[in-house]
């Protein structure tokens, strides 16, 4: 049975381009592959823009993956309320811990929310990642590269699931979700130490590395 | 066709259609006759292929229907010499209206080349001799553009030698204005060809035309690759702006609407000076408490930095949440479209705000639960 992912759009339609920033350059600043992108997109139509995408600054591609990953049954509302919580959360500490702290210190404690979500899921990213491998009977645990999608996959997830099972039953989703995020940004807590772990399993099998033929 | 094969069936209410006498009414009545054919003479009507129609045929169905065009004008009341195909539909869709949902299926009157499929007539004379020198290789028409191709590839190598001969050679030629064009389809070309040719003839084909193109003076052979081309029409001309009208006030405003899965609305646009958005009457922050909804409102506004200018009346109906708040950003974005200029509204189509969505609910199916999600699967 052939499973084939088809979409009601025709193939011949791109994908749109929602920032701002695109259309305002002049032609002198492209190169000639930008030069033929531009040209195509003049001649092929283009797939309606999605419900969750603007074009306005405050939207952000990580953060709306994040959410779409949070979301149960379609409750975005929810999803979404939870995060704006968790990044009010993290901002109320952050100024606390900046109005505490002594005069030289104040500089370097980051209280923009985004950039400790950005932050934090670039620590938690993992560097190779392991694929399991039939040879000669035997299944292996083998060090593979992941792809910058893959990657960020990963964290996001990592820290979800953390959230979610590994915590105290009676704290809020975002209470759990701003206080692991806040360490990851520090580089300690439990997704970051799961991040290593995996990174020592895929260093314990590097023997192996040469059963990958891709 | 005479049939030798005579079945008879014998029918207990003793409907005859021969062999009543009116002796003995009711044995001879017991027999009804079906005629039907031994399995040898049936023809086998899958293998002679799509009906073939003769010129003449053709020729007979165009007159009739030039005939027909003008008593079908004569009857509308309108001028039998400028009768073109969208009067004649229109005629039609009036005298007889049909409610099937089968766009195929109504009634049609169109010209006899649309309807009929174009054959090639007859390939040889009365003497059974072929008239072109190709037609053995079973694909002549194909073979012979092929024959044709390959002889101005070598003509215009030929031309590149004398020229070299001279040394008036030079790359730097008047190179052939391609501009936004593609080469024909498989499919085009087959219709071009009238016949039907594979997929690796149309790479061959493809391919020497791309050979021939990359030689420097192919400019000689311009109107033969041109003819192969397709020209490709810039998106932006399949646009339809909405017109702009003045209201009592002098205030310019514009109409638009759009739709999302099942929501439609209608939204007109002010040129007023606020910013106050009513849908269906009630406040926009009441209608969509969801910052996602509002956000999408305010897209094409933002996108095109009119922010505070304009004054949105909208209604909208059907759908949930989100598929109304798509309907009125189409919507809204197709009103801007006549208050902003080509290239903006160039750079709106970019973004995919004028593109219709088509994604609907897909059916459920029956043997599975969902659309796609099939039903536990069970090994005994």
């Amino acid at each position: 049975v052939l499973l084939v992912r088809w979409s009601r759009y025709n193939p011949y339609y791109l994908e749109p381009e929602v920032r701002k920033e695109a259309y305002s350059r002049p032609e002198s600043e492209l190169s000639p592959e930008e030069k033929e992108e531009r040209e195509l997109k003049t001649l092929r139509p283009i797939k309606a823009a999605p419900n969750a995408l603007t074009s306005s600054a405050f939207d952000d591609p990580v953060l709306s993956k994040f959410i779409n990953m949070m979301m149960k049954d379609g409750n975005k509302v929810l999803a979404r309320e939870i995060m704006m919580q968790t990044l009010e959360n993290i901002k109320k500490k952050q100024v606390e811990k900046y109005h505490k702290a002594a005069d030289g210190t104040k500089e370097e404690i980051e209280c923009n929310p985004y950039a400790i979500f950005h932050q934090a899921l670039e620590n938690c990213k993992p560097v190779v990642g392991l694929a399991s491998i039939q040879k000669g009977g035997k299944y292996y645990q083998v060090p593979i590269p992941l792809t910058d999608n893959r990657r960020r996959f990963f964290a996001m997830k990592w820290m979800i699931t953390e959230c979610r099972e590994n915590k105290h039953r009676r704290t809020h989703m975002y209470e759990k979700l701003s206080q692991e995020l806040l360490a990851a940004f520090e580089k300690e807590g439990n997704v970051i130490k799961k991040k290593h772990e995996l990174h020592k399993m895929a260093e314990a099998n590097r023997a192996y590395a040469h059963y990958r033929w891709w | 066709m005479a049939a030798n094969c005579v079945r008879f069936a014998a029918s207990l209410l003793g409907k005859g259609v021969n062999g009543a006498s009116p002796t003995n009414p009711v044995t001879l009545q017991l027999y009804r006759q079906i005629c039907g054919t031994s399995a040898l003479r049936r023809k086998n009507l899958a293998a002679a292929g799509p009906e073939k129609f003769t010129p003449e045929f053709i020729q007979k169905q165009i007159e009739e229907f030039e005939i027909g065009k003008r008593h079908l004008a004569n009857m509308m009341g309108e001028d039998p010499e400028n009768f073109n195909q969208e009067d004649i539909d229109r005629s039609i869709a009036y005298l007889f209206p049909s409610g099937l949902f089968e766009k195929k299926a109504r009634p049609l009157m169109k010209h006899p080349d649309e309807i009929f499929p174009k054959q090639r007539a007859v390939q040889w004379g009365p003497d059974g001799r072929p008239f072109h020198f190709l037609f053995y290789t079973g694909k002549q028409s194909y073979y012979s553009l092929m024959h044709e191709l390959y002889g101005k590839v070598l003509n215009i190598e030929k031309h590149q030698d004398r020229l070299r001969e001279k040394g008036l050679f030079s790359t730097e030629t008047k190179q052939i204005s391609l501009g936004t064009s593609r080469w024909l389809t498989k499919e085009e070309l087959e219709e071009l060809l009238v016949e039907t040719i594979s997929t690796h003839d149309y790479d061959r084909f493809i391919q020497l035309m791309e050979h021939m193109l990359s030689m420097a003076y192919s400019s000689l052979e311009e109107e033969f690759i041109l003819r192969h081309r397709q020209q490709l029409e810039a998106q932006t001309m399949h646009q339809v702006v909405p017109p702009l009208q003045k209201d009592d006030k002098g205030v310019d405003f514009s109409t638009a609407e759009g739709k999302r899965k099942t929501s439609k609305s209608s939204v007109v646009v002010r040129d007023c000076g606020s910013g106050s958005i009513t849908i269906n009457g009630e406040d926009y922050l009441h209608y969509f408490p969801v910052l996602q909804d509002r956000e999408q409102l305010m897209f094409p506004l933002q996108f095109t930095g009119l922010l505070g200018r304009f004054d949105l009346e909208c209604t909208v109906s059907g759908g949930g949440r989100s598929s109304q708040a798509g309907a009125l950003r189409l919507a809204i974005s197709r009103a801007l479209l006549s208050f902003v200029s080509e290239g903006e509204g160039e750079a709106m189509r970019q973004a995919g705000l004028l593109t219709l969505d088509p994604r609907v609910r897909e059916r459920k199916k029956p043997g599975q639960e969902g659309a796609r999600r099939k039903f536990t699967w069970k090994k005994r």
